[in-house]
């Protein structure tokens, strides 16, 4: 009997104590780096996307090599995904053994801050780089930017995109002039139209991880924090975004996906939906569906009182790790390219992978005014660029996705509950803060 | 003669434990040293790497009690476990006495059939159970076409049907794998007891009831105690069907446990830690009733 006991207490353990070391063997397969091997000349770096951002740093190490240093070599390292080189670091922070992190890694913007708090040894600060950091976007470089020391070079830009389609506008007897700077209210008669007309959503979004609340409180020029604690129930303007959200979905003006691929491919790529509404990373996979070439165009956000709002979302930068072996080749090879706003290394990235960039004087290249058919030829990378310098600088927080779960929780709580009301709203908000004062206080 | 006996029964046990050190020092190492830390960091508290000793020392399991998220946990997870477990297992049982027929043809066919779930991973199952009930999935457009359904049901969107279709699934992949723990079970019992029963003019049904289930006593109890531990710490369901919505509908303890310190970047290790040996508790608790309640020795 005692035996059995301990036998099976002893199964109990080891079965509770493989619940983290699942994550780890997860990653085992990913590919690593290797610093103490390369030679003198090579750097290496952790991308995820062959598509996006691994075309915009084959870009810069041509650029690099080209113009600086003929023998120089990029070392690019595959990941499956963005949470991969998240792993990497947690790993690597977690057993204060940097010696498996490359040299450079893309990392998220909005994670950046976080895994700074957490694992401080494994960045490199750029202070000493040859960098004119005026000439990108604010918003972009307050991500990467902590007392003041930048640490990441801006790759990508994230300013968020409103497209709609202006075929199905029509059909409900608007135009997208109608769109450009109207409000809220507006948004969801015109939503509310074009639903009954063609069936089709004029906002999407993923409902498990939802970006709306965030996008759309910072096109206001606000934060859900407030010097690091979490502002929602108290920030009126917050509770009436959270009450329009809720109130499109339930007026079929918004589709909430259950999870990514929903959102992605059904809502987006399945020609469900007459508006996105996202970080501009979001065109690859609008142009999927090519049956709707030609008939979107771009613009900025709706806004509570009127007027064009401008937001951002996601995108990354490149960060040197505590683990390089070479920092100055590294800080050199960043100022030179990306960090210089140089068109050589911008137009390839566009050109080869879509990356658009944030560097202002990048943007004013050729390549960047050309129109777009898919598009209806306008030139929305122009456009993008020149909205972005436009995005409100609004305080980051190192819980900003604590913050999107608990919000995106309470969205679908008062969903489920029925009509909204401020109380409703605002009782909702104070629950999601709550919880993500008792995480911050762990 | 005498001496030399011992000596050979010493030899054969200093066999023995050589042949076990190699793989009791790899447990030591693997799983009991890092148990041990586990339950180290579970009284201590802050972000990523920068842990430092939780004040007061009970603090982390002080804030499980207070968790909405948890308790929400808790309460999925024994929902799974009420209905689940006593549905699988019957289920699991009727199928092997059927199985077990001596005149049934192509019995390895359906054996297989019947375990093949199992052999598939956690999380393709978990996948294709997600492409089978999305929005546009096969169900809606089956039921659609039967005209059961007018429109679309969000079947993982919704809290209680996604609460369903996770038990649904868990009893479709671990039905197969209690059945064959009958199976053996069953085929240890003589035919011959049956073949008495019959002569005495007991009925299928008492027969079950009177001769296999109390034979099958300790098969039963130990598929009790493993479909326990095994849905007390359900993961790859939560997070691969339904990401444990909608709105933390569905979501499992393990996988809140490896939220706090996976899920979003940067974890609460500490935290999660203490969650994890809180669980750990409770199956051990259940276990040891159920194994009071079914050992019939004492």
């Amino acid at each position: 009997m005692k035996r059995r006991l301990i036998a099976l207490l002893t199964a109990g353990v080891l079965s509770v104590s493989m619940i983290p070391m699942n994550v780890f063997a997860d990653d085992a397969d990913a590919p690593t780096a290797d610093v103490s091997s390369e030679d003198e000349n090579t750097l290496s770096v952790y991308a995820w996307d062959a598509n996006f951002n691994i075309p915009a740093l084959e870009a810069a190490e041509a650029d690099y090599q080209k113009n600086v240093n003929p023998d120089f070599k990029l070392d690019i390292i595959t990941q499956s995904g963005s949470s991969d080189v998240e792993n990497a670091v947690t790993l690597a922070g977690q057993s204060s053994d940097y010696s498996n992190l490359p040299d450079i890694v893309l990392f998220q913007d909005h994670y950046f801050q976080q895994f700074y708090v957490s694992y401080p040894d494994a960045w490199l600060d750029l202070a000493d780089a040859d960098i004119d950091w005026d000439d990108f976007g604010a918003e972009k470089l307050s991500y990467s930017t902590i007392d003041d020391v930048h640490f990441g070079v801006p790759v990508d830009n994230g300013t968020a995109i409103m497209a709609y389609r202006t075929d199905l506008l029509e059909e409900a007897g608007y135009s997208i002039d109608d769109m450009v700077g109207c409000t809220w209210d507006q948004f969801i008669e015109i939503g509310e139209a074009v639903y009954e007309k063609t069936g089709k959503y004029l906002l999407c979004m993923d409902g498990s991880g939802n970006d709306l609340p965030y996008m759309m409180l910072q096109a206001e020029g606000e934060s859900q924090f407030t010097d690091g604690e979490p502002t929602f129930a108290t920030n009126e303007k917050y509770i009436a975004i959270i009450k329009d959200i809720v109130e499109m979905i339930q007026k079929n003006v918004l589709y909430l996906g259950n999870d990514w691929s929903d959102y992605t491919d059904q809502a987006i790529i399945g020609d469900m939906v007459a508006g996105v509404l996202n970080g501009n990373w979001i065109i690859p996979t609008m142009e999927q569906a090519t049956e709707n070439s030609g008939k979107w165009e771009i613009t900025s956000l709706p806004t509570l009182e009127g007027g064009e709002g401008y937001a951002s979302n996601g995108g990354s930068s490149l960060y040197i790790t505590g683990n390089c072996s070479k920092p100055e080749l590294a800080a050199d090879f960043l100022a030179k390219t990306f960090g210089a706003g140089s068109t050589e290394t911008y137009d390839a990235a566009l050109k080869n992978g879509g990356v658009i960039t944030c560097s202002i004087s990048a943007g004013e290249s050729d390549v960047y005014q050309e129109g777009v058919d898919f598009f209806n030829g306008q030139p929305i990378y122009a456009d993008i660029v020149e909205m972005g310098a436009n995005v409100p600088v609004i305080e980051q927080s190192d819980y900003h996705y604590q913050a999107r779960q608990y919000v995106g929780t309470a969205i679908q709580n008062l969903v489920a509950a029925g009509e909204p009301t401020d109380e409703s709203v605002a009782a909702a908000l104070q629950d999601a803060q709550d919880q993500l004062s008792f995480e911050m206080a762990g | 003669m005498n001496k030399k006996g011992k000596s050979v029964r010493a030899k054969e046990r200093r066999a023995g434990w050589i042949f076990l050190t190699p793989a009791t020092i790899m447990i030591l190492v693997m799983s009991f040293w890092p148990m041990i830390q586990a339950f180290i960091t579970s009284f201590k508290s802050g972000k990523g790497s920068l842990l430092t000793w939780a004040n007061p020392w009970n603090f982390n399991y002080a804030r499980i009690l207070q968790d909405k998220i948890f308790i929400t946990s808790l309460k999925n997870t024994f929902l799974y476990l009420i209905i689940e477990v006593p549905v699988m297992l019957i289920l699991a049982i009727l199928l092997a006495q059927i199985l077990n027929n001596k005149d049934l043809k192509f019995k390895g066919l359906f054996r297989t059939m019947v375990f093949l779930p199992c052999a598939t991973s956690l999380v393709s199952y978990a996948l294709i159970f997600k492409s089978l009930f999305a929005t546009q999935g096969l169900i809606n457009q089956v039921l659609m076409n039967l005209h059961i359904i007018h429109e679309n049901i969000n079947w993982l969107g919704t809290a209680g049907t996604a609460k369903a279709i996770i038990i649904i699934a868990l009893i479709w992949r671990w039905t197969g794998y209690n059945m064959v723990f009958y199976l053996a079970g069953l085929q240890n019992i003589d035919y011959q007891v049956y073949e008495a029963a019959k002569i005495d003019g007991a009925s299928p049904w008492s027969t079950f009831w009177k001769i296999t289930v109390p034979l099958l006593k300790p098969v039963i109890v130990m598929t009790f105690i493993m479909s326990i531990n095994g849905t007390l710490q359900l993961f790859d369901e939560s997070v691969n069907l339904t990401n444990g919505g909608p709105a933390n509908a569905t979501i499992t303890m393990s996988h809140y446990v490896y939220n706090m310190a996976f899920g979003q970047g940067v974890g609460h290790f500490g935290y999660s830690s203490a969650m994890s040996f809180v669980i750990f508790i409770m199956v051990a608790i259940l276990a040891f009733i159920n194994m009071k309640v079914g050992d019939t020795r004492d």
